[in-house]
């Protein structure tokens, strides 16, 4: 009954939350000696995966299973800020976490509206 | 992962920066002791902090796994009258640069403040999700 936009919108959030949850990790440990910044990798990934599109070439093919893929948390061993060897950019981390958790805000109120559409529907206009 | 560890994350990031303002603190007040319980000067301590796994996903929180002592030397002030004076005149005073731990406690105190900011934005996603077909 559902359209797709709520699977699409759910797996933004997951992404936004997971992703908060790696800035959190990094500004926790943005003194610890030796500690590498992590980040998710999810839009390219996207990218790639929406290229792979299977061609329906007749009226009876069905359409190919888009499968969304799955976010993955990576380290980055290239950056140093300090000379203890941490790589937390402390400026970079706070503000990307608070860009991120404004756009897990815009998922959720797209969410809301999706609902809403329903709900007018359900309620006969 | 599950939503609210990651505020257990934020919650040690400021224990282990307030932990870290008390050593600046002692730090600071014992700048001038010359006489402790082991016959010698106040030396400086530092927090050692490391990264630790708070779940099975590798979730990494901070904690503050021991405390070290400052091998350099101590500072030599040539003082004959004071009771501590060596043979030579000399009084060793610690190895704690009032100035540095200053330094120290502004970045603490910073590092404590992005904690709680992550915190209130993990919060506030977490509002915002609960706030999902209220309209």
């Amino acid at each position: 009954m559902f359209n797709t936009n709520f699977q699409i919108l759910k797996v933004g959030m997951d992404v936004a939350m997971l992703r908060q949850s790696v800035h959190t990790q990094n500004i926790a440990n943005a003194e610890t000696m030796g500690y590498r910044r992590k980040y998710v990798v999810f839009e390219e990934m996207l990218k790639e995966a929406s290229k792979l599109q299977l061609a329906t070439t007749h009226e009876k093919h069905l359409p190919s299973v888009r499968s969304l893929p799955r976010p993955k948390i990576e380290v980055d061993k290239q950056a140093f800020y300090r000379n203890d060897l941490n790589g937390v950019d402390i400026d970079y981390e706070v503000t990307q976490m608070v860009a991120n958790g404004l756009k897990y805000e815009v998922l959720a109120r797209l969410m809301s509206k999706n609902i809403e559409y329903y709900n007018t529907v359900l309620r006969g206009v | 992962m599950n939503e609210f560890t990651i505020f257990n994350v934020s919650a040690s990031g400021m224990t282990a920066q307030r932990f870290r303002l008390d050593i600046i603190a002692s730090n600071i007040a014992n700048s001038e002791t010359t006489r402790t319980e082991r016959g010698e000067p106040y030396r400086r301590r530092i927090p050692i902090f490391a990264e630790y796994f708070v779940d099975k996903n590798k979730t990494s929180a901070v904690k503050v796994v021991r405390i070290e002592e400052d091998p350099s030397p101590f500072r030599l002030v040539y003082d004959p009258s004071h009771p501590d004076a060596g043979e030579d005149g000399y009084v060793r005073f610690p190895n704690v640069n009032v100035l540095r731990e200053m330094v120290d406690l502004i970045s603490a105190q910073r590092a404590y403040e992005a904690n709680v900011s992550a915190f209130n934005v993990t919060k506030s996603m977490i509002n915002s999700a609960l706030q999902i077909g209220r309209g």
